[in-house]
């Protein structure tokens, strides 16, 4: 009786470890994971070299970590647990009201904005052109009433206002124009981006901090290209519980030519590629996703602006053609070119620094801007 | 390597179970002490050298002990004794220590001992503690010199207690080292003792561990009263359910290869008295302290002014061998202020005021403890400790510490209800029928839900390191 109860525990360890293990080297193996868009660890090399120095230990505890068999189930096993343990959070990730994830926004580091402040006045200095600047601010200050109560975070409209302030170029109060209509969808429930929606009340801001005529929602027609969209927030969450997202279009791309940059080469591109929506990150359906540059042209006549920028405006784009002849993406992430040549050189007439505040928080190549 | 990674459940422990059943039983110690050395080499590469040299060093003496008391050489016997401790403290000393003094003194306005930046190799404390009694065991005459260096060597690097204790003694362990009997009911209660200490890491004391990073990185004026006590009340969990976890695992892996290690954690948060508390918290530090420096200074059975002093000694050689920083120290010292204070009449108050007032009085105690322990920074300690006595200026609760409780409330009824025995007796007291059901369903839980921590988390601190 007792040693068949021995038995049976024994033998459950050895099944469930040892087939684990067994199944994890035998099932074929992702390079990539689309979940968390990123690739997964390559198999460690061994050299003596590697072993003493601890390199290959490094590479094979990353390796087994990313291969385990049913990994994506594990992270969605501890995702319920966590939510059913009265967790508020997992990963970074608010679990708010309404189907909502929301990313967390920790207090940033003020020197650092302080000295990203001071590169930003050098360009204002430098270019010959008006500077604009703006900051979106994240979901989690424009949806606080949505977040759990007394979430932790940090207050982005404050740092927003110091940082407006110390800047010489002139600011665009995103703000203000989001919080107008906050009871919108403004941002998607399931990735940190905003919507076109969004993006449409953020491009309002700009022309109006420009002296442009705004634009009307009502001339636009909304199109669904998808209802299947399961963002960053939603794989960083683990949060299987939450119904899959839409992503909307307003402004037709008619007439309207691409130049994009993924690897250096220019080539022709689109304001949205439907190809994107096939595969997990379908954000980048508009433009097509992260590039050095991306210049696009529109036959609506206007000035050229040069947009310092990160991935939110791939989906403003579209309604800056309307007001805009030329619009010059350039991502300092991808691109070290000099920002004072490129603005001689292509006859720039505005320049945008249009940031989301935690990417701004985050960026590491404002320097750029002071070259 | 730690334990609760991917890496060591699921290639390093299958692995060593595997080829450890399958080879003859007369190879099984070479296979333990090549898996441990791997086990070792795997974090620290070359200090292992460091724990051969120990290793080498502690079996000469050893067999030089028992070959001068074989020759009615007391003196000599006695020389090797010292020269094996020698070794060992100065091992420990310069690893752990030497920045550490070189730092103070130069604080001091000394600056004599240049700071060299050392590696501390991990378990160091853990290894020099075992191998020293090993060498006084043989003098005591307590156990036999070691013939085999295979068999030494194993009981120094056997991994399960390598880096995290138990600090096992020679006397405990020797026999089994030379023989010991592997069954299906040792192997299964070891698998179900693996289980409990890697979930109380991984559910458990890794969970807490969010919310004190979250109080512990917050500046003084953004606390509040009842958020100060709710970090430290979640340290407090933590480094039980993780140490407590780790000597779980130790156990366990420990039965599966069938070894019997002692017990190092009997529901310290129960105790009636800081005394009592000592007794049940890191049992095999704290026999260790006793069995070779508190008795050998005299213990108890001196004048009063000597005994003090052995207590003394004692409690700040425990604080400081926690780590190399004045905080450990200061800690020990505080449980050197209170168990004198207990031994000269405060138990005897404790018994007449009953034993909820002594659990409190108790847990108070080891709750500050745990805040000295925790926040090396004295000026830091001392706004945190304000804080938490309503000396802060700061409210008595705001929004943030509504929503940890929120969140962690359960998490933290449940570290509660696991510091006391009340399942284990609720288990123990079902029929043998139930018992087995529950005893599956709970393997089964624990092997899903731990793996799903651990594969999902990247969060895995590991405590000890600065032991």
């Amino acid at each position: 009786m007792k040693q068949g109860y021995f038995r049976i525990i024994t033998a459950l360890f050895c099944i469930f470890f040892g087939g684990t293990a067994l199944l994890s080297v035998l099932l074929p193996k992702q390079t990539f994971s689309p979940q968390e868009n990123r690739n997964l660890a390559a198999a460690p090399v061994f050299s003596l070299k590697r072993v003493m120095d601890g390199r290959f230990m490094d590479e094979s505890e990353a390796y087994v970590s990313d291969h385990i068999a049913l990994r994506e189930e594990w992270v969605a096993l501890r995702a319920w647990c966590e939510r059913l343990s009265g967790k508020q959070e997992n990963n970074g990730i608010y679990f708010a009201a309404d189907d909502t994830l929301i990313p967390r926004v920790d207090e940033p580091d003020g020197q650092k904005l302080e000295k990203d402040i001071a590169f930003l006045n050098t360009l204002c200095q430098n270019a010959e052109v008006p500077v604009y600047f703006g900051l979106i601010p994240s979901a989690a200050a424009i949806w606080r009433d949505r977040l759990p109560p007394g979430a932790p975070g940090a207050d982005e409209d404050l740092w927003i206002r110091d940082l407006y302030a110390s800047a010489d170029a002139q600011t665009v109060d995103i703000g203000s124009a989001l919080f107008a209509h906050k009871d919108e969808a403004l941002y998607y429930r399931t990735d940190h981006h905003w919507t076109s929606l969004g993006a449409f009340y953020g491009a309002n801001a700009v022309f109006d901090a420009m002296g442009l005529p705004p634009l009307s929602l009502e001339d636009y027609e909304k199109t669904t290209v998808s209802e299947s969209f399961c963002g960053t927030s939603w794989s960083s969450a683990g949060a299987r519980w939450i119904p899959p997202d839409c992503i909307d279009t307003y402004v037709p791309s008619d007439g309207v030519s691409v130049v994009s940059n993924f690897t250096g080469k220019p080539v022709e591109g689109s304001l949205y590629v439907p190809d994107c929506l096939t595969q997990k990150d379908q954000y980048a359906y508009f433009l097509g996703g992260n590039q050095p540059l991306c210049i696009v042209t529109s036959p609506s006549g206007g000035e050229k602006l040069l947009l310092i920028r990160d991935s939110y405006s791939d989906s403003l784009a579209p309604f800056l053609t309307e007001r805009f002849s030329e619009i010059h993406l350039f991502d300092p992430r991808y691109n070290l070119t000099s920002i004072q040549d490129y603005i001689e050189e292509n006859g720039i007439d505005k320049v945008l620094v249009l940031y989301s505040f935690a990417n701004f928080a985050q960026e590491k190549n404002l320097f750029l801007l002071a070259r | 390597m730690v334990f609760s990674t991917p890496l060591f459940l699921f290639c390093f422990l299958t692995g060593t179970l595997f080829i450890y059943y399958i080879v003859p039983r007369r190879a099984r110690n070479a296979v333990l002490l090549c898996t441990s050395l791997l086990f070792y080499y795997w974090g620290e590469q070359s200090y292992t050298v460091i724990m051969l040299l120990s290793t080498a060093i502690d079996y000469t003496h050893g067999l030089l002990v028992e070959r001068c008391k074989a020759n009615g050489n007391d003196r000599g016997a006695r020389m090797a004794v010292a020269s094996s401790v020698i070794f060992n403290l100065a091992l420990l000393l310069f690893f752990k220590y030497w920045d550490f003094l070189a730092r103070s003194l130069i604080d001091a306005g000394l600056p004599v001992l240049p700071v060299l930046g050392i590696h501390l190799p991990i378990g160091i404390s853990f290894y020099t503690f075992q191998t020293m009694s090993y060498t006084i065991d043989v003098y005591r005459g307590d156990a036999k010199a070691q013939k085999n260096i295979l068999n030494f060597g194993t009981f120094v690097t056997l991994f399960p207690q390598l880096i995290a204790g138990p600090i096992v003694k020679y006397k405990d362990l020797g026999g089994q080292i030379d023989a010991r009997s592997c069954s299906t009911g040792r192997f299964a209660s070891g698998v179900q003792i693996f289980l409990l200490g890697l979930s109380k890491k991984l559910l458990l004391a890794n969970n807490v561990a969010q919310l004190w990073d979250s109080y512990r990185a917050m500046p003084a004026s953004e606390l509040s009263v009842l958020g100060a006590w709710l970090g430290v009340l979640a340290y407090t969990f933590q480094i039980y359910f993780d140490f407590s976890g780790y000597s779980d695992m130790a156990m366990g892996l420990g039965r599966m290869l069938g070894f019997e290690f002692p017990l190092n954690f009997n529901f310290p948060y129960i105790a009636g008295s800081i005394t009592d508390f000592w007794r049940r918290w890191h049992i095999s530090l704290s026999s260790w302290f006793r069995d070779y420096l508190y008795i050998p200074l005299g213990g108890s059975r001196c004048s009063k002014v000597k005994w003090i002093r052995n207590l003394f000694l004692v409690w700040a050689a425990t604080g400081i061998w926690h780590g190399a920083s004045w905080n450990f120290l200061l800690w020990g010292l505080y449980f050197f202020a209170l168990l004198l204070l207990e031994k000269l009449f405060l138990l005897r108050c404790l018994e007449r005021a009953g034993a909820l007032i002594g659990h409190l009085y108790t847990m108070l105690l080891v709750v500050i403890g745990w805040a000295i322990f925790a926040i090396e920074d004295f000026s830091q300690l001392g706004r945190y400790l304000a804080v938490m006595f309503g000396f802060g200026g700061v409210p008595l609760y705001d929004a943030v510490c509504i929503y940890y409780l929120r969140s962690y409330g359960g998490v933290l009824l449940l570290c509660a209800l696991c510091s006391t025995p009340l399942l284990k007796r609720a288990y123990l007291a079902l029929g043998r029928k139930a018992q087995q059901v529950i005893g599956i369903a709970a393997v089964v839980c624990a092997m899903l839900l731990c793996t799903a921590y651990v594969v999902a988390s990247t969060y895995n601190p590991f405590l000890y390191f600065r032991f």
